[in-house]
């Protein structure tokens, strides 16, 4: 047992030994400080937490509460700087890149995503240290052109070449921020895994997501109530991507990361209307909602931009396709599986989104 | 055909991009970014040309007739000197310099090399405004307008950019001699510099830090400002205000002139005559309400018919659109400049003085409001002391 109570991983090979460094990007998020916790509560004594805040962020700070004797070094600073990048590479073993660009606009999302994962690229690859650069990314990068109605997203499926098409910056920022880092693998010999989780559900994510419908005008337009939610509950998404920095032999390797028992997503509308508040929702077939996003699309275009073409028909296929979704490959590779399952992970997430209601 | 480089791939240059399409007469041949990976970025989401790391690059290779300088303002002077030394037009974004005295430099480069500039002052140029202005063109006012309220104040809380300026002690705009002001006052301070008859106005200005702010345990940003300016010839006053504090917050103009007034909502696209009737007794408060409405309802059928004719777009974005045509007219047929030399240097002018003054503020001054005392305001506007009581 370690001093905050922990047994260190000492059960199979691993990457890193609990006295080497681990750097965190985006440590102060909503998956971020969920890795922190994840690694400390391995056993990982020497965390680099990077944030852009001048003061230690409320969540980060909890996390790290239960861990009084945890070597963890807050960083705040922008990776848009390089010599911050150099001080935050220095010496670190394992790097999990969670940081991000949430932004509305293409550049905003190639700026903090791209030009960031670069630059620490740059650090890393300088430093010449790290075992293992875990780049967690999303499944907003993968196309469902040509994947049949109610097939299997998988990682063997394409990785969408024409993104920028669908109007989605964060989409577009996270593909490319995947290729610089295939780049690095293939031209700068990375180590380097991919980590893609679907939609990270938990306790600070108070909103319906956005894949379940779209709620506008106040009423809630529910699209693709058949389809299947690809959620991951944050503890076990948090598991996932610290055990992908951890595992030895998977260089190179995308996994996507979904829980077990994924609910429809009418499933899951009902039951936030009974466990957090009613709201009045309005079920749009597929038939209605791809005459719209095509008009929409094709107004768009007429109207040069007068309405931009958030609604198209590339959009509506990803919420009414009705997928199916694997994570047998990060079973099997990882050893992971979710903890928490998705009857307790929802109920943890109507309850504080119940709560949120009621504060605000 | 103007042909249209860019250099800087930020946020900027997506609008400019945007608009430059939907204008038949230009074509984007370049675009430029020391940053690859944002020149990149933009050329494969449609911007046509090549791209470039290096502007003198872009410009042996492409050769421009104008350049859209959507940099970070500490590159403009550089940049607009480069371009004009070049042999091209430069439309350089807002601020336009960092100074006026790099303001005056950057004008007299281009009057000597016979190049044209603008600054991106494109909020001079929304539908709204464009009414306006029209209306003062007719007389409407009654003659030059007696005092000018310019309110351009901004909202921290959700925007992304904010969030960024607010969340790294590093940010560019923190580096600006104005901070935050400097960024984004230009567009309301050059409404005012329109009106006015002096090149060297009475300036007057407070700067402090919102409590909201102050509560999040920021001190050094001032993000609230109050300006008086005034003509030396007493002809008009201005008052000025940005502020984060405002909800919701306004994006205003208020003309008053000696016969007629005018109030511009930006926001809304809505611009208002204020007539000057005077109605017996209780109709006072019956008919000009009924005059509103009907004004209001104007308003409405002519945004919706804008709208319906797919010119209505974004104010700012339109605005944007409006001057670069005008910007482009001018390069082309030697048309009058669509900002006046005059005007662009009296904005930057008074910029320099309110972020003088500001800086001037003691920092306990800065962080609670106090007000200038009255005898200085009526030194300031020459108005009579009646009008300044309250």
């Amino acid at each position: 047992m370690n001093s905050d109570g922990n047994r260190p991983e000492q059960d199979t090979a691993r990457l890193a030994s609990a006295d080497e460094t681990l750097l965190i990007t985006g440590a102060s998020g909503f998956v971020g400080r969920r890795v922190v916790t994840a690694l400390l509560s391995r056993g990982y004594r020497r965390l680099r937490c990077l944030t852009r805040h001048n003061r230690t962020p409320a969540g980060l700070q909890a996390a790290l509460e239960p861990f009084p004797n945890a070597n963890v070094e807050v960083l705040a600073g922008n990776l848009l700087d390089p010599a911050y990048c150099r001080r935050a590479a220095r010496g670190v073993a394992v790097v999990y890149h969670l940081a991000a660009g949430i932004d509305k606009t293409f550049p905003g999302c190639i700026l903090n995503s791209v030009v960031t994962t670069r630059n620490l690229l740059d650090a890393i690859v300088n430093d010449g240290g790290v075992r293992r650069f875990v780049n967690v990314s999303s499944f907003a990068v993968y196309s469902n052109e040509r994947i049949r109605w109610g097939g299997v997203l998988d990682e063997s499926c394409m990785v969408d070449t024409k993104v920028a098409d669908r109007h989605d910056p964060y989409a577009y920022g996270k593909a490319r921020q995947d290729d610089v880092v295939e780049e690095y693998g293939r031209g700068r010999g990375l180590p380097f895994v991919i980590v893609r989780p679907g939609i990270v559900i938990g306790p600070g994510k108070a909103r319906i997501p956005g894949r379940v419908g779209i709620d506008t005008f106040g009423v809630f337009l529910h699209l693709g109530g058949g389809s299947r939610m690809p959620f991951t509950y944050v503890d076990n998404c948090a598991d996932a991507i610290a055990l992908a920095g951890l595992i030895p032999g998977i260089d190179g390797e995308v996994f996507n990361i979904v829980d077990d028992d994924l609910p429809r997503s009418r499933e899951y509308l009902r039951e936030y209307k009974r466990r957090v508040r009613r709201i009045a929702s309005i079920p749009v077939p597929y038939s209605a909602f791809m005459a719209f996003s095509y008009l929409w699309e094709k107004y768009s275009k007429y109207s040069e931009g007068q309405l931009p073409p958030v609604f198209n028909r590339r959009i509506c296929e990803i919420y009414f396709k009705g997928h199916r979704y694997s994570n047998a490959k990060a079973k099997t590779l990882l050893g992971w599986t979710p903890r928490v399952t998705m009857r307790e992970g929802l109920e943890r997430t109507f309850a504080a989104s119940r709560q949120t209601g009621r504060d605000s | 055909m103007i042909k249209a480089a860019i250099v800087g791939c930020g946020k900027m240059a997506d609008q400019h991009v945007a608009q430059l399409r939907r204008i038949p007469d230009a074509a984007i041949v370049g675009v430029c970014d020391v940053e690859p990976i944002m020149a990149k970025q933009l050329h494969e989401r449609g911007a046509a040309g090549a791209w470039f790391t290096a502007v003198g690059d872009m410009i042996r290779a492409t050769r421009p007739d104008v350049v859209h300088v959507t940099t970070p303002p500490q590159s403009h002077f550089e940049l607009g000197t480069l371009v004009l030394n070049s042999g091209c037009h430069a439309y350089i974004e807002k601020p336009f310099t960092l100074t006026a005295a790099e303001a005056e430099e950057l004008v007299a480069l281009a009057t000597r090399v016979g190049r044209h500039v603008t600054p991106g002052h494109n909020a001079l140029f929304t539908h709204a405004m464009v009414e306006m202005r029209r209306l003062v063109a007719t007389g409407f006012l009654g003659g030059p307008p007696t005092h000018v309220e310019s309110m351009y104040c901004y909202e921290l809380g959700a925007d992304p950019y904010a969030s960024a300026v607010l969340g790294d002690g590093a940010h560019w705009v923190r580096r600006l001699p104005g901070s935050l002001l400097q960024n984004i006052i230009s567009h309301g301070v050059s409404r005012i510099a329109e009106y006015l008859a002096d090149d060297r106005p009475i300036v007057k200005a407070h700067g402090f830090t919102s409590p909201a702010l102050r509560a999040s345990g920021e001190r050094g940003l001032i993000d609230e400002a109050r300006v008086i300016i005034a003509d030396r010839a007493g002809t008009t006053t201005a008052y000025f205000t940005f502020s984060t504090s405002m909800k919701p917050v306004p994006h205003q103009l208020r003309l008053y002139g000696p016969k007629r007034s005018l109030l511009v909502d930006d926001d809304h696209q809505i611009v208002i005559r204020l007539e000057n009737h005077e109605y017996k007794s209780y109709y006072r408060y019956f008919i000009p309400p009924l005059g509103f409405a009907g004004q209001h309802l104007k308003n409405l059928a002519r945004n919706v018919a804008r709208f319906a004719r797919n010119d209505f777009h974004m104010p700012f974005d339109a605005g944007l659109k409006r001057l670069i045509e005008a910007f482009y007219r001018t390069i082309s047929t030697g048309a009058p400049p669509p900002i006046p030399y005059r005007d662009v240097l009296l904005t930057a002018r008074i910029m320099d003085d309110i972020f003088a003054q500001i800086a001037e503020t003691p920092q306990d001054a800065a962080s609670a409001p106090a007000l200038p005392s009255c005898t200085e305001m009526r030194a300031v506007s020459r108005m009579p002391a009646r009008c300044l009581r309250t």
